[in-house]
């Protein structure tokens, strides 16, 4: 089987990207490697313009990347023309759910024509990709008789799953969530994460970008942490949260609310942020 | 969308206008009971059962003037709006979209359009094209145009870098499906807009071109030119601007109230404008309950 010859559903190696021209060029990416195997969870966790979401952007060809390498499901798209990006990005390998699922669906387009809109644009007859986007329904555990609604008429949870089964349609092999539950409430946080859970179960790769190490704690195989665009700690999710080597790292775990004394973790943490300072 | 245009009062009301309007262009000119063109010995004449609308300066039946020149007025500033259209919507839409070098160009172009002295490009364009009513709304139409590339391409700007754009990217779509899915549904409510208010300036535009002898020739009827003459006449008949004024106004205002039934029922604000009708009417349904279970 090919799969198993290349398990890798991504492959990123010395990845650089930089913002802006001349004076104002500035790094956002230093030397990124990261892989993705077949059906793995990673944790991708990193305080707000640590590089995150610049990652996430630069593999689906949103941004371009000046160096290194990014291999997609065993295809080098470094050099990428647009036309080849729409050939690959119809192929539906890698989908994307953003952080507030208010903005990524379309005010004025009903779920309906929202959730086929990938299948339409790879030339799925619509009747077809009906029959597709129902069973999904089920899976993120919504009703057939929100399909005729507009998003401003659903909540934000029913939304947010809604941009998940979207994700779906093409029957990805990873799926890159950006802070997929940050905007929800916590009832809606459980069961979009109950959705991801079953997700992993059913073999699909997932990159999940968080700020917030316990959040990706219970779904992660593997955590990767960025930290000022450089990848700082990549490990098992277990080993980076109970033996986190790096400063900043050890920063984020000791941020983790806890029902201990606060006051020894404070002093622990102004240690910490100071040692961070010289790195 | 047309159902919805027509199921507001204002929506009725607005296409009512307009379609008799057209059937004023349509049938004007036969309709019309004297020669347009014939003039009589009774100069500046008040109404009468011969001239519903008296006579002007040269003692021509301003009635049939009125309705010969419904025409001519209602095809030229129909030519205004299309050519904007043409010139200005869709190089708004696609400057956002084909790259920096179609953009940088299509900006300075509108930019050079709106600092153009307006006479001297009409003149320069019926010199090349020839003197005629259509040469005469092409250049209009070319001059307004950068409103319309303005319009639509802030519009287009706004959903452009918007999160469900990307998504419809990341899923391959081409730059055609984002304008016809996404884009276009955002711009029409602002383009509609400005196509009532280009209409309205197309009539005045069009009597202001007449005056220069650009365009319509001067014995040639239409409604700016009946208003511009008339004005000129004000002193011995004071009332004379109001006929070709209040058909002009009259198509203005159906072009504004067709243009705000438009804005108000695409996209989101139209579906809560349905959803909100739709409550009121399941309110009222439900009211003879109330009023039993109250008792």
């Amino acid at each position: 089987m090919p799969a198993e010859a290349n398990p890798a559903v991504l492959q990123i190696s010395d990845l650089d990207v930089y913002y802006g021209a001349r004076r104002r060029r500035r790094q956002a990416l230093d030397g990124v490697s990261l892989q993705v195997s077949r059906g793995e969870t990673v944790g991708l966790i990193g305080e707000t313009g640590s590089g995150k979401s610049t990652l996430a952007r630069t593999v689906l060809g949103l941004v371009p990347a000046a160096a290194g390498h990014i291999r997609i499901d065993g295809e080098a798209v470094a050099g990428y023309s647009r036309r080849q990006w729409r050939t690959l990005r119809r192929r539906g390998v890698i989908q994307y759910v953003f952080q507030d699922p208010l903005r990524s669906l379309d005010p004025d387009v009903t779920i309906e024509d929202s959730l086929i809109e990938p299948l339409l644009i790879q030339g799925v007859g619509r009747t077809e990709a009906l029959r597709r986007v129902r069973p999904l329904l089920q899976r993120v555990h919504l009703d057939t008789e929100l399909l005729a609604r507009l998003p401003g008429e659903l909540s934000g949870g029913q939304r947010q799953r809604i941009a998940v089964a979207r994700a779906l349609v093409t029957e990805p092999e990873l799926v890159i969530l950006d802070e997929p539950v940050s905007a929800l409430d916590s009832a809606n946080r459980v069961e979009v994460l109950e959705i991801l859970k079953q997700l992993r179960a059913a073999g699909v790769a997932l990159v999940f970008i968080s700020h917030d190490l316990g959040s990706v704690a219970g779904i992660a195989d593997r955590v990767a942490v960025m930290y000022q665009g450089r990848l700082v700690e990549t490990g098992p999710t277990r080993q980076v949260i109970t033996a986190p080597q790096h400063v900043y790292t050890r920063l984020l775990v000791g941020s983790a609310p806890t029902l201990h004394s606060a006051a020894a973790d404070r002093a622990e943490r102004a240690a910490l942020r100071a040692a961070l300072q010289h790195v | 969308m047309v159902r919805r245009v027509f199921a507001l009062r204002t929506g009725k009301l607005a296409v009512g206008i307009l379609v008799f309007i057209a059937m004023l262009a349509i049938l004007g000119p036969i309709l019309a009971p004297h020669d347009p063109l014939g003039s009589t010995a009774t100069t500046l004449a008040g109404p009468s059962g011969k001239h519903w609308l008296g006579t002007d300066y040269l003692g021509r039946d301003v009635f049939s003037r009125l309705l010969a020149g419904s025409r001519a007025s209602v095809v030229g500033s129909v030519e205004v709006a299309l050519v904007a259209l043409v010139v200005g919507v869709i190089p708004g839409l696609l400057s956002v979209y084909l790259g920096r070098v179609f953009e940088w160009v299509s900006l300075r172009l509108a930019d050079t359009l709106i600092a153009l002295p307006f006479l001297v490009f009409a003149v320069a364009v019926t010199a090349l094209l020839g003197n005629g009513i259509t040469q005469a709304m092409f250049v209009v139409g070319v001059l307004v145009s950068p409103l319309f590339f303005r319009v639509s391409r802030a519009a287009t700007l706004s959903v452009a870098r918007s999160q469900y754009v990307e998504l419809a990217l990341i899923s391959g779509a081409s730059v055609g499906w984002i304008v016809r899915r996404h884009a276009w549904v955002k711009v029409l409510p602002a383009i509609a807009v400005a196509l009532a208010q280009t209409m309205g300036v197309g009539f005045i535009i069009v009597s202001s071109l007449t005056f220069l002898g650009i365009g319509v020739q001067p014995p040639a009827p239409t409604w700016g030119g009946l208003l511009a003459s008339d004005l000129n006449y004000l002193h011995f008949q004071p009332y004379a601007p109001v006929a070709p004024a209040v058909v002009i106004m009259a198509t203005v205002w159906g072009c504004n109230l067709l243009a705000d039934a438009i804005r108000d029922v695409s996209g989101e604000n139209g579906r809560a404008l349905v959803n909100s009708r739709k409550a009121r009417s399941n309110r009222l349904a439900a009211q003879p309950l109330l009023v039993e279970s109250s008792r």
